[in-house]
């Protein structure tokens, strides 16, 4: 029943459904306020659960049916004026789909939001507001994760910009204008690169005849459907792949030069703008100081999604539109990619080591583990991108969960530096377990989500970057190096007198770190749980790479 | 045969599981039963690891494995899964038998500690893990144990989490043996790539490795090995990465008993005879295996001679005696190192619960401070007695024979390392000899009026283990090649180097305890004019050859520059140009600002402007 349902824009939007009910409430209601908004974020994450079951029960032939796509603007091109015959149009769909890439981020994007809400108990002003960002940013996420058309993603993407910037600005700590606006600046140059490459797609690769019924005439289109560049970039006989005006193929096209036609250069080009662009929300060393501010500023539950969603939809967009679109660049960037990988795992952990603040040893750990997104990118074969996806799944889940840690603990101890905290496994055993069982999973555990996020990524790659792997393998050493550091400078050693009288985590902050470190050992030792699903989806970018179909 | 237990062997590590689980939900709650829980579990894995083995006993035994998918993407299918064969079996046994004895003594040592309920969560973890490691049938799920383990004991030695120097030593024993475990998932990526069938499990190494059917290419071979060896080297101790052996101390006795003498420390070793046939395809792997274990034997027991803390001491012991098991696996004798592992186990674990024991009254470490427990512990004597003799390598204790096959071996092989060997067996034989004289006879050097023997749940297990400590060397003499044919299928044979080298060896033991019983009770040696005279020496292997600063200064301080030098280059460089850049932004607002001055020839300019901008990009269009 439930492909009958618009299950995608249902699970997308369902957040608004608290967000009405948020603006009804008055504003210094914060009990109701609290409540509301957590139980909104309830209702998606319900619906994806409901969405993975039904999509891991099924067959991959048959798991295309969830996708739904309506017409959202449809302009008329006149283009008579110029001699021309045929009837263009400019398309833009409200196309929305899921595949084995798709469905485990936007699972990890509900089970964080929700968490995150639950985190969000420690705000201390201005409620109604901080919820309706929130769930507005939600909506954002989950859309980014299932938009199948440039726009439409496009549209998502900056829905996340918005409430982040207020979010962070209005409820951060103490340099936190500082830390909205740089964040501010730094993603809508990202958006401005990424939107002038997804133009570029539109007119070129987006250009397409639509089938027609017999005497309606020649009907070309520009479209941002996700579906349509695929096809234009896999079909030899497409405008895109029509070379210079000699080899010209369509009756319109013969005489002039093809102006759809994609060159090596142009490809290399918008392949390039993807790569910053989605680089820098990575991030991709050195495109990574905005987000240390981000991780040291804003609000703890609010890093819990920054750090545990937001970033993922760096190395998500990247897999999306550049190695899926552009696999033949990407084979030959692959070197270069891995090389960058391999810098963020060794930058961002000798940069961890050395951290005296807990959220920045955390926030250069994140640049680390998402070098090995990176890594697992890279490899191009199947074993490093589920890599890829398990460790973005995996180290959203460990974030999430440091950064929950990290919110309680600041709210006891008012401070996140190492020097000043020790011992707190004394007064607060069972929040130094949580820590510590989540630095275990960070540093790699097997038996924990990181471990099979990394052990892929690096397997896949080694096929083809041998000596990279080599180099980026230090990066388990290190992990273990600051990890420790900084934990057991919290946990471990003589207690501070002061600390004394903290207590432990409340229910309701236990109950979200027993959820968050349950998935993280659910997916240590039953990874096919997020395998499966996703055996198949890239089985088409596989076929596309030169010397794919081998393996 | 019937194989009823053998099919049940994946219930083995399940035991000690429930006992964690179990264990963790009761928190700090009541630490009596949480003793029995711990003993039971490990009682159970126990038992029914004596009755897989006895189903092994018969020459037809097969080996026997299952599992189910664990892990499958693309190509990769990975099962996780448990194969008991003749070593595994053995392995189960030694683990279980003293886990139980552990478990049963630590109800006695621990019982005073207000987090006792958790130690024996922890210790139950462990023996899960060590289980899971043992039991592995694929290298991939080795690994998992084995990081496992190593979480454990982590977690044992920084049990005491409060002490600085217990976080030190149990971030070092992570850190250290991390390094390690880098190198064999390297190997382990490395020979997944190599193997023609892309699988990690044993059955498939041992077919692609054992002929030498020229699948993988020599050098390859080598590599792979020696990453394992890296491994390895970790886990259990080998020169360079020995350091968080001795500092690993730090947690309670019975740890250093199960952990870090008796199971944990000699997986490594366990892990090289599991993929014996991948080192025997390469001579350079066997030959450094060898020489790093030779190296390492001699090494460390020059560095006990020198210590005056009772666990270091056994600590540098077990590092010297890992390193007769490594010599043992590179001269070729799978048996002799497993032989020695399986004895070391018992007497050096007789020997840890001990030095337990006497710690535990006397609240001491220093030998210097100890003397004349003699008169007041005298099970605790006896058995410390049994488990030095055997360690010292005098017949008939077990620790003879098991030595006695591994200087066989280097003998006929390798004489330089039959040389370390001897002379590493005369330090094993002075050092314990000092060790035990210093420590029960002569006169009490510190306050030892409240010392009494402890309970017997810590001196029963001293007791059981004395017998293996004195007969599991019968299992293999130059008269009884048992366990050497039941491992190797009816080929190894040890002990072959004939008389000469026996005699060697219980001459130098002798030997040893002999001058140490001249120095150390009868005083006709004179320790202070020895080592007056070398003072250099004594300071250099009582700080065991300055390695540990060494490291501290090379490598901990190195990364920690590295570290600096990047925090600056990423917050001026890197972060400088990001100022510039908005800094940039900022003056192009300003100047945009400053052009909306409502002239419109200003207007008109920039329109010029922009068409130009277009006309160079339209012109540009044939570079695209």
């Amino acid at each position: 029943m439930l492909e009958e349902l618009p299950i995608l824009s249902l699970i997308t939007f369902s957040p608004l459904l608290g967000l009405l009910v948020l603006l009804f409430l008055p504003k210094q209601r914060s009990r109701w306020l609290k409540i509301t908004a957590i139980a909104a974020t309830f209702i998606p994450l319900a619906l994806s659960l409901w969405l993975y079951a039904d999509y891991s029960s099924r067959s991959p032939e048959d798991a295309a049916a969830y996708g739904e796509s309506v017409t959202w603007v449809d302009v008329a091109l006149n283009k008579e004026t110029v001699g021309d015959v045929a009837s263009y149009s400019f398309k833009l769909a409200y196309q929305m789909d899921i595949d084995g890439v798709s469905l485990p981020l936007m699972l990890l994007t509900t089970i964080v939001a929700a968490m995150a809400a639950l985190a969000s108990v420690h705000i201390k002003k201005r409620w109604k507001a901080f919820y309706f960002w929130f769930l507005l940013l939600e909506v954002g996420m989950l859309g980014v994760f299932m938009a199948r058309d440039l726009f439409l993603f496009f549209i998502f993407f900056e829905l996340t910009l918005v409430p982040m910037f207020f979010l962070i600005g209005i409820w951060g700590f103490f340099g936190r204008e500082k830390a909205a606006s740089r964040f501010l600046i730094y993603n809508g140059l990202g958006s401005a690169i990424m939107l002038v490459a997804f133009l570029l797609l539109t007119v070129t690769a987006g250009f397409h005849q639509v089938e027609t019924g017999s005497g309606e005439g020649v009907r070309l289109e520009y479209s941002g459907s996700y579906e349509v560049l695929q096809e234009s970039f896999s079909n030899p006989d497409s405008y895109i792949n029509q070379g210079a005006p000699e080899s010209g193929g369509d009756t319109a096209m013969t005489t002039a030069q093809n102006p759809f036609y994609l060159s090596e250069a142009m490809r290399w080009t918008i392949f390039l703008l993807l790569l910053i662009a989605f680089g820098i929300k990575l991030p991709i060393a050195p495109f990574h100081t905005w987000m240390l501010r981000v991780h040291a500023e804003a609000p703890p539950s609010i890093v819990m999604i920054h750090s545990g969603v937001l970033l993922k939809m760096g190395a998500y967009g990247l897999m999306r539109f550049g190695l899926f679109l552009f696999p033949a660049q990407a084979g030959e960037a692959a070197v270069a990619i891995a090389v960058l990988g391999a810098v963020n795992v060794l930058y961002g952990a000798i940069l961890a080591m050395v951290q005296k603040d807990l959220k920045l040893v955390l926030a250069y750990s994140s640049i680390s583990h998402m070098g090995i997104v990176l890594l697992g990118l890279a490899s191009l074969n199947e074993i490093g991108l589920e890599g890829a996806v398990v460790q973005m799944v995996s180290h959203g889940l460990i974030s999430a969960l440091l950064f929950l840690i990290v919110g309680s603990l600041q709210e006891r101890t008012d401070t996140t530096e190492l020097a000043q905290l020790g011992g707190l496994a004394r007064s607060m055993p069972f929040m130094s377990g949580v820590l510590l069982a989540a630095g275990m999973a960070s540093l790699g555990l097997p038996g924990l989500s990181g471990f099979i996020g990394e052990f892929l990524s690096l397997l896949g790659l080694f096929d083809t970057q041998p000596v990279i792997v080599a180099v980026a393998v230090l990066g388990v050493v290190l992990a273990a190096v600051y990890v420790l550091r900084a934990v057991l400078a919290i946990t471990y050693g003589p207690m501070p007198e002061k600390f004394a009288a903290l207590r432990d985590a409340r229910l309701v902050e236990a109950v979200p770190m027993i959820v968050l470190l349950a998935m993280i050992v659910l997916v240590g030792i039953y990874p096919s749980i997020l395998t499966d699903p996703m055996a198949h989806g890239f089985d088409a970018l596989i076929h596309m790479l030169p010397g794919g179909e081998a393996s | 045969m019937d194989t009823i237990f053998t099919q049940l062997g994946w219930l083995v590590p399940l035991f000690p599981l429930a006992a964690f689980l179990i264990l963790t939900a009761m928190g700090r709650g009541n630490r009596t039963l949480a003793a029995w829980i711990g003993t039971l579990a490990s009682l159970g894995s126990f038992a029914l690891s004596v009755l897989i083995w006895t189903e092994r006993l018969g020459s037809d035994a097969l080996d026997y494995s299952d599992g189910f998918r664990w892990l499958s993407a693309g190509p990769l299918q990975l099962t996780l899964g448990f194969e008991i064969t003749n070593l595994t079996s053995l392995m189960l046994l030694v683990v279980t038998a003293v886990s139980v004895l552990v478990n049963l003594y630590s109800a006695g040592y621990m019982k005073d500690d207000e987090r006792a309920t958790v130690f024996f969560g922890y210790v139950a973890l462990f023996a899960f893990s060590m289980l899971g490691l043992v039991l592995a049938d694929n290298l991939l799920g080795l690994y998992v144990f084995w990081e496992l383990v190593g979480v454990c004991s982590f977690l044992l030695v920084g049990f005491w989490y409060t002490k600085p120097s217990a976080r030190a030593a149990a971030k070092k024993a992570f850190i250290v043996t991390r390094i390690g475990d880098a190198g064999l998932l390297l190997g382990i990526i490395l020979l997944y790539w190599q193997m023609p069938s892309h699988t990690l499990d044993f059955a498939s190494i041992q077919n692609v490795f054992q002929g030498q059917g020229g699948a993988i290419e020599a050098g390859m071979t080598t590599l792979i090995a020696l990453l394992i060896f890296v491994g390895a080297a970790g886990k259990s101790g080998q020169f360079p990465l020995h350091v968080w052996l001795p500092d690993a101390m730090e947690g309670p006795t019975p740890i250093s008993a199960l952990i870090h003498a008796a199971t944990m420390v000699a997986a490594g070793v366990f892990l090289i005879a599991r993929t014996f046939d991948i080192f025997e395809a390469s001579q350079a792997a066997m030959d450094t295996v060898a020489y790093i274990g030779g190296f390492t034997a001699i090494f460390a027991a020059t560095i006990a001679v020198a210590q005056q803390d009772m666990k270091r001491i056994l600590a540098y012991s077990t590092v010297s005696q890992l390193g007769y098991m490594m010599m043992a696996l590179g001269l070729g004798s799978l048996t002799g190192g497993i032989f020695h592992l399986v004895t070391h186990a018992f007497f050096k674990a007789l020997l840890f619960l001990g030095a337990g024991s006497v710690i535990h009254a006397v609240h001491t470490q220093d030998i210097r401070q100890m003397g004349g427990i003699w008169r007041r512990m005298r099970v605790t004597s006896v058995t410390f007695g049994i488990g030095a003799l055997a360690l010292s390598g005098i017949p008939p204790f077990s620790g003879f024979w098991s030595k006695d096959a591994i200087l066989h071996t280097a003998f006929q092989e390798k004489p330089l390392l039959f040389a370390l060997g001897l002379a590493a067996a005369f330090l094993t034989a002075f050092y314990m000899s000092r060790l035990f004289f210093s420590v029960f006879t002569g006169k009490a050097r510190g306050n030892l009026g409240h010392v009494k023997e402890s309970p017997w749940t810590m001196t029963l297990p001293l007791a059981v283990l004395t017998v293996p400590a004195v007969l599991s060397g019968l299992i293999e003499t130059p008269w009884n090649n048992t366990l050497g044919h039941w491992l190797s299928g009816g080929t190894e044979t040890t002990h072959t180097g004939g008389g000469l080298v026996m005699v060697a060896s219980a001459a130098v033991g002798v030997l040893g305890i002999y001058i140490g019983w001249l120095a150390y009770a009868k005083g006709t040696i004179n320790r202070e004019t020895i080592t007056a005279r070398v003072p250099g020496l004594v300071r250099l292997l009582g700080e065991g050859y300055y390695v540990d600063r060494l490291y501290n200064a090379v490598f901990v301080q190195g990364v920690r520059g590295i570290g600096r030098v990047f925090a600056i280059i990423d917050d001026h460089i890197v972060g400088g140009a990001v100022r510039l850049v908005g800094g940039a932004a900022l003056l192009l607002g300003r100047g945009g600002t400053r052009l909306h001055n409502g002239q419109v020839q200003t207007y008109g300019l920039i329109t010029l402007f922009g068409l130009l901008v277009l006309l160079v990009s339209i012109a540009g269009r044939g570079w695209w």
